[in-house]
């Protein structure tokens, strides 16, 4: 039974060992040498990427080694104790974005990719959960970090209607300027306004009950029905309603048809598998509304393709089942 | 390791530090096990494994054939490479055999005299393992799903059973009828499953998309409602709370009860707080989940960070159970896992050696532990 032998050089790895990539930003220090600037291998050059602190790894959420039981025996000396210690150098975290690695700064550096222009400014910028699981490499930290953001205020998660998986996630201050001007001069507009001035602020969940609009925040079924129209809330079931951004039908129409159609460029490529460059320096087809790498970031966070890190770069490949 | 032992020698740490650093290390280091076999008797597939928690030696394995298979696991040749041995079965001869598949197989939780076998056939069968015939036999009005015995109650001896159709039905073994019907679910129930921790407390899981926790002794419907979103919880919307987005295949509780974990047919893992049905938001990434009927799968006891055994299409998926990352894929099946079965045994050796039984996968250092699975 062979033991497996030294770990495939994955990139963005100088320094760490058995530890997950983290998302690495161009602050020097981070990793094993402080004052070494850190190189990875995937197209740091590409003029594609446009973050600034995302330019040396792009996707550091899902990589898979090519053969995982490397991680195994690296974790094994772990169990007895033996710890390495890692010397940190000083990081750079802008409280405004939160510190590089968590959610608060994918989700900063993800809206801008959403194009604005597209929908007149009608709408607020819209990122999916799944593209924050493509930037932040531990799930449940993202999770619990998306959380805490919904808790003090600063995102509304909503629930986007093509998939019961699929949760948008959009700035509060966004919501309530784009939700305003879109009411602005109706019939339903009292009735948005009282609902945005005591309910957002209050109950922070995607979905709101019968009893709780009706007792705990006073709204008549009247008003609640003025809020359908509006667009602000969804007929969940008897008696309950998800939150829902006003005028985002367009928007859900251009994600699936784009997600579709960036899954069949992959579909069709020989063996199923493309390079993320090259599917990025493809010409994106008229389908494709949002943007190649706002669609890619998807896919890649909801697993509907497989991250493969290889010596030319990172590998999109198909899962098998 | 030496470090341990000298320390757990001079008395300096605790002797469950070491036993439970060394299960550890042996889950890590699972493989294929090519020297350890079980002998083929079922014809078709296998949908349930279930190892005797007494002696850990035992196991029973339930087919699509209707067949009912003991194992003996226990190596007492001296040689490395053993085979398994069928001890008895209950064939397609025996008059009492099930007519259609077996669901689920448990044994008799305090001892190995008397185990329970459940199948599509609509009845649940209590058998007596030394004389092969059955004690009792109840019987459904629709095809049973799943059921489970209460590992750790010495108070009552009621067997939860899911069925087709929406009420989970309780069997007393000690009267021989149905004692109780818990009714809730609007769909079929796909598993069941009771607390390791309480005596009363029971977990249903259904087509659905719900999972309700229930306190057989209330009278009143169920404790909790599990709800994904976590949202505030209230009388009148329970009825919207769903744990998946699709139907629920297979429950595990971790082996000290605190929480629980299930699968669904969305492709998702989820661990709850069984206490106040919180859903802890562990993120365990895509499971794939298609089965139709429950998904059997199971949870690691006696590691420093406990790991779930998922069956993910013709690999067994490992992640740890706290933190949701995927420690491996443990290869070697050619088509589809149905269900995987944990075990940790102690013999009495110096070094607490642990047998894990199941289709070979084993630390690559001593043959003496396995994983086996069967499709």
């Amino acid at each position: 039974m062979l033991v497996c032998a030294s770990p495939p050089p994955l990139p963005a790895l100088t320094g760490l060992r058995d530890d997950k990539l983290t998302l690495l930003s161009s602050s020097p220090g981070l990793g094993g040498t402080p004052g070494e600037t850190v190189r990875h291998c995937s197209a740091p050059e590409d003029p594609i990427f446009r973050f600034s602190s995302l330019h040396s790894y792009p996707f550091p959420g899902t990589i898979k080694s090519r053969d995982m039981s490397w991680k195994r025996h690296h974790l094994i000396p772990e169990t007895f104790g033996v710890k390495r210690r890692r010397k940190r150098g000083p990081v750079e975290s802008d409280p405004l974005r939160g510190e590089p690695g968590s959610a608060r700064a994918a989700v900063s550096e993800l809206m801008q990719l959403f194009p604005r222009g597209l929908f007149e400014d009608a709408l607020p910028p819209i990122v999916l959960r799944s593209q924050v699981y493509s930037l932040v490499p531990d799930r449940t930290v993202a999770d619990r970090q998306l959380k805490e953001l919904q808790e003090q205020g600063e995102i509304r998660i909503v629930q986007l209607g093509f998939d019961l998986d699929a949760h948008g996630i959009i700035f509060t201050e966004d919501y309530r300027t784009r939700v305003l001007k879109a009411c602005d001069g109706r019939p339903y507009a009292g009735a948005v306004q009282k609902f945005l001035a005591s309910v957002l602020p209050a109950c922070g969940d995607l979905s709101f009950q019968q009893d709780q609009m009706t007792q705990t925040f006073g709204f008549r079924d009247s008003e609640i029905t003025h809020l359908v129209n509006a667009g602000v809330l969804t007929v969940r079931d008897a008696g309950s309603w998800w939150l829902a951004v006003p005028g985002a039908g367009r928007f859900i129409k251009y994600f699936v048809k784009g997600r579709q159609a960036v899954l069949s460029m992959v579909r069709k490529a020989k063996y199923r598998e493309l390079l993320l460059s090259e599917l990025l320096g493809r010409r994106a087809p008229v389908v494709v509304r949002l943007g190649l790498t706002y669609h890619v970031h998807d896919l890649i966070g909801a697993q509907l393709v497989d991250c493969i890190s290889t010596t030319s770069g990172t590998l999109l490949r198909l899962p098998e089942t | 390791m030496l470090g341990f032992l000298s320390a757990r020698q001079t008395g300096l740490e605790d002797p469950l530090r070491l036993r439970r650093a060394e299960s550890t290390r042996r889950v890590l280091g699972l493989e294929l096990n090519k020297d350890r076999d079980v002998e083929r008797i079922h014809g078709g597939g296998i949908n349930t494994l279930d190892i005797e928690p007494v002696e850990g030696r035992y196991m029973l394995s339930g087919g699509s054939d209707g067949v009912i298979v003991l194992y003996d696991l226990e190596n007492s040749s001296r040689q490395s490479y053993y085979t398994c041995k069928a001890v008895c079965s209950i064939g397609r001869d025996h008059p009492d055999v099930h007519r259609y598949s077996v669901e689920t197989v448990q044994w008799y939780p305090h001892d190995t005299g008397m185990f329970t076998s459940s199948s599509f056939d609509k009845t649940l069968k209590v058998w007596d393992t030394n004389t092969l015939q059955t004690a009792d036999v109840f019987n459904f009005e629709e095809t049973v799903y799943s059921h489970h015995m209460s590992p750790v109650s010495t108070k009552h001896c009621l067997v939860a059973v899911g069925t087709r159709g929406p009420k989970v039905q309780l069997c007393d073994l000690k009267s021989g009828s149905c004692s109780h019907i818990l009714q809730g679910h609007r769909q079929e129930i796909l598993a069941v499953s009771w607390s390791p921790r309480y005596d009363y407390i029971l977990a249903t899981a259904s087509a659905d998309s719900r999972v309700k926790l229930w306190d057989v002794r209330r009278a009143s419907g169920c404790l909790i409602t599990l709800d994904q979103h976590n949202g505030k919880k209230s009388q009148a919307v329970e009825s919207a709370n769903t744990a998946h987005n699709g139907k629920v295949n297979g429950l595990c509780f971790t082996s000290d009860g605190l929480h629980l974990l299930t699968v669904g047919t969305d492709n998702r893992m989820r661990l709850w707080n069984s206490s106040n049905g919180e859903n802890t938001l562990v993120n365990y990434g895509k499971v794939c989940n298609n089965s139709k009927k429950g998904l059997k799968f199971t949870v690691s006891c006696g590691c420093s960070s406990e790991f779930v055994f998922v069956p993910y299409g013709s690999t067994i998926a490992v992640y740890t159970v706290y933190s949701g990352e995927q420690i491996t894929m443990l290869k070697g099946h050619y088509k589809t896992v149905d269900c995987c079965v944990f075990q940790s045994n102690f013999q009495i050796f110096s070094y607490h050696q642990w047998s894990r039984w199941f289709f070979i996968f084993s630390e690559n250092i001593c043959t003496n532990y396995l994983m086996h699975f069967f499709k």
